[in-house]
């Protein structure tokens, strides 16, 4: 819904961090389950709640990756602001 | 008492425009955690205990935990709130303005017809089934997971073994 849509343009948009693009995206995959779960909720589908507990599972291990390449840009840097992804620089 | 819902939702997209408008990333994590509060209060009221326990069990304590300890060490020393600087108070506002001028909108007429309808009061209403029941219905459906859903089981245990590998490797760097 609209939720999504904010967290969207959030992603897309970069400002001098890049935990707060994950954060957008943790927002995302909070607007999704709530749109699952209250769609599966009303139409009181029961089988159809696996898909909001599957979509957790692998929205945790999404953020856990992506977690784990900040931890390594910030190791190798000190902080994780955009301008230090450089190395391909023309 | 359908306005609970109505107000809850309103409340939902003011706070995922607070963390949207991008302040420094512990109080982007605190709009977050505070969404995900209201977003549970909505699953709640849609009548869904066990997913609504589910998402603050997991979500909440386990993802949010694992956000601020990695924020707490990934950030600068002066973090910007919300009221510091022109650029983030100015998305925040902008967002809010524009989440006060669409409820008043809808609140003056009934529909919305933008892209995706907005009616009123229609959306919110929960279709009740006849009489009490014995087993509730979402926490059942979940526990289908394991009897109907048994490969599914299997892949996301595998993907979940494969993700902590891909974690370490990553973290090993050189």
């Amino acid at each position: 819904m609209l939720a999504f849509t904010i967290s969207l343009l959030g992603v897309l948009t970069y400002r001098s961090h890049l935990i707060s693009s994950l954060l957008c995206l943790e927002g995302i995959i909070l607007s999704l389950f709530i749109i699952s779960t209250l769609t599966t909720l009303n139409i009181h589908f029961s089988l159809a709640n696996i898909i909001p507990i599957a979509l957790l599972v692998f929205a945790a291990r999404e953020a856990a990756v992506g977690l784990a390449l900040l931890i390594s840009l910030s190791n190798t840097y000190g902080l994780d602001h955009i301008h230090n992804l450089n190395l391909l620089q023309c | 008492m359908t306005y609970v819902l109505f107000t809850l939702s309103v409340l939902l997209v003011m706070g995922f425009v607070g963390f949207s408008s991008k302040p420094s990333p512990i109080y982007g994590g605190l709009a977050l955690i505070v969404s995900g509060v209201v977003g549970c209060m909505i699953i709640l009221n849609y009548g869904g205990a066990y997913l609504g326990l589910v998402m603050f069990l997991i979500y909440l304590g386990g993802m949010m935990v694992v956000f601020g300890y990695t924020a707490a060490m990934a950030i600068e020393e002066y973090p910007e709130t919300w009221g510091s600087g022109f650029e983030v108070f100015g998305c925040f506002l902008v967002g809010l303005m524009m989440e006060v001028g669409l409820v008043l909108w809808v609140l003056e007429f009934d529909e919305v017809v933008v892209v995706v309808s907005l009616n009123d009061m229609g959306n919110w209403v929960v279709f009740e089934g006849e009489g009490l029941e014995l087993v509730r219905g979402d926490s059942i459906g979940a526990g289908a997971l394991y009897d109907y859903g048994r490969w599914l089981v299997v892949v996301a245990g595998w993907t979940l073994f494969v993700g902590v590998y891909i974690v370490i490797e990553i973290t090993r760097g050189n």
